[in-house]
């Protein structure tokens, strides 16, 4: 009995933050308009759909190659472009490399553009230039910037700065200093973060398709709209096999890249 | 000897030369075949100041003349939130199926891993068009995409940090004569918690930007009204939503961000 009482006293600290939790979702998902006896009935029609996915139209796998790799193009595209760009952004971005308002205003339109999604910078590049590849391309060069330029402005300031210094004292000048002391120490970081990138690019080429931006993804959401169902899970299964393939590629690149720096 | 090699370019140099024209090749030749021309980024581009400039400056009046926006700003934030803190449970047990220290039936992880890779693998976009037509559109299609997104990511977060756990506290408890279960609760769950609860953080800051972009695709909320804005030409009031959309962005990152760095200690975030 006395044992009990004190395994339960341990939970006491637990009832306020767990009920305000238990709150939370009751009002959330009165919101959302949804019950809970809802959940499993959802996922239990979903599942019912997907099975009338079934068997996929392999017929129509010639006229999706050309999409697919279009979407890859794209994140390659995409990933290149931002990356090339996001390291002058993150030399000025960083403490240790520009003075520090510009370093403020580099990091305020940073992160301004870390807060909108890709999908709606999309949206409004199409309205202005139609749609097509540039909107892809652009708004993921748009979201590399942000998300490198962040990442990367942080490992700059992290470099140390005693070599920093020694260049400094034989006489190099700013550009010097950031081309010979910041550039080589930040290469493994940029090879493997756009390889992150590349990988999340793909799956975002892949919405971005949806709203118009050119690729895999409108085929896919055009074959659901026109209840071309077996074509449309031909084009998911195409697509799970690019992401998992791109996933994986980045993922083996990316241990080579740590593997051979750690041997360094 | 010293001359000629100061002379003529170095084997680096030549190898760094011929790299960087195979890769511009490539790069070019991806561009002409998927028709990207990188010039009309400067001829087409006044287009985008126009559309900006016609979007300028912000009509927030679908605040206060309507409901539709705060409901939705509402949808948003709670399909953000449900998907996170069910999504999250759900892969703490996955988590724990699939864990080589917690789960000693192979089969049963090689499932439930397999199972989670081809939830990660298969696109977003492919679930919220699945749950659009077998439940219809609006923030519940939303929700069930979200909390299938949460549970492919973060499941296989878990069970990793779950695998690379100190394994002396599970031992000594287990020397003493802990079961499997007690293990879990005594050794392993004290251990992963700071690290849960930060990922836990960090997936509400990630769903809401998926909550977001589902919403343009159908799923209910802010992107919902954005698209429709869009749709409907009504450029100020699409440009007072960014608006919205960022000021709900912002605050969230810094708190996940400060909440991390006081949980996991500043050197640990990625």
């Amino acid at each position: 009995m006395k044992i009990r009482e004190i395994d339960l006293k341990r939970y006491r600290k637990g009832i306020i933050p767990v009920l305000i939790l238990a709150g939370l979702v009751f009002w959330t998902a009165k919101i959302c308009n949804l019950n809970f006896n809802h959940i499993l009935s959802g996922f239990w029609k979903g599942f019912e759909f997907t099975l009338k996915m079934f068997p996929p139209d392999l017929s129509t796998l010639p006229e999706l190659i050309e999409p697919a790799l279009v979407t890859l193009s794209e994140a390659l595209l995409g990933t290149v472009f931002g990356t090339l760009l996001s390291i002058p952004l993150a030399v000025l971005a960083a403490s240790n490399t520009s003075s520090p308002w510009i370093r403020n205003l580099v990091r305020f339109f940073i992160s301004l553009e870390r807060a909108l999604p890709e999908i709606i910078i999309a949206l409004i590049l199409v309205a202005a230039v139609g749609l097509g590849v540039l909107p892809g391309i652009l708004s993921l060069t748009l979201g590399c910037l942000g998300m490198m330029g962040k990442l990367l402005a942080d490992s700059i300031e992290e470099v140390d700065p005693s070599s920093l210094e020694a260049i400094q004292s034989v006489g190099a000048r700013k550009a010097q200093v950031i081309y010979y002391g910041v550039i080589p120490n930040l290469i493994p970081k940029i090879t493997s973060y756009a390889l992150f990138r590349f990988e999340i690019n793909v799956r975002l080429s892949l919405i971005l398709g949806a709203v118009g931006a050119g690729g895999i993804g409108y085929n896919l959401v055009y074959a659901f709209n026109m209840i071309e169902y077996h074509k449309a899970m031909t084009a998911v299964i195409l697509i799970a096999l690019i992401v998992f393939g791109s996933e994986r590629i980045s993922f083996f690149l990316r241990n080579k890249i740590k593997m051979e720096a750690s041997l360094k | 000897m010293k001359t000629g090699s100061w002379v003529l370019p170095s084997k680096r140099f030549k190898q760094r030369i011929l790299w960087t024209f195979l890769c511009s090749m490539v790069l070019i030749g991806i561009s002409f075949f998927i028709g990207f021309n990188p010039t009309s980024l400067f001829t087409d581009f006044h287009y985008v100041w126009e559309v900006i400039g016609e979007m300028l400056p912000p009509d927030f009046s679908g605040l206060w003349k309507s409901p539709a926006w705060i409901i939705a700003i509402g949808e948003t934030i709670s399909m953000a939130f449900l998907g996170t803190v069910i999504g999250s449970s759900l892969s703490l047990i996955l988590a724990f199926l699939c864990a080589k220290n917690t789960m000693p039936f192979s089969w049963i992880r090689i499932l439930v891993l397999s199972f989670l890779t081809s939830l990660r693998s298969i696109p977003t976009l492919t679930f919220l068009m699945i749950f659009v037509i077998a439940v219809g559109i609006g923030p519940f299609s939303g929700f069930l995409t979200l909390l299938i997104i949460t549970l492919g990511t973060f499941a296989r977060l878990f069970s990793e940090t779950i695998e690379n756990i100190d394994p002396k506290p599970s031992e000594s408890i287990e020397s003493v004569g802990a079961g499997n279960l007690q293990i879990i609760r005594f050794a392993i769950l004290p251990e992963i918690l700071p690290n849960f609860i930060a990922n836990i953080l960090f997936s509400f800051d990630v769903n809401i930007r998926t909550a977001i972009a589902l919403g343009v695709l159908g799923g209910g909320g802010i992107g919902y009204q954005f698209d429709e804005a869009m749709r409907v030409l009504h450029y100020r009031q699409a440009m007072a939503v960014v608006f919205i959309i960022i000021l709900l962005i912002i605050p969230m990152e810094k708190v996940s961000d400060y909440q991390r760095k006081k949980l996991l200690g500043p050197g640990l975030i990625s």
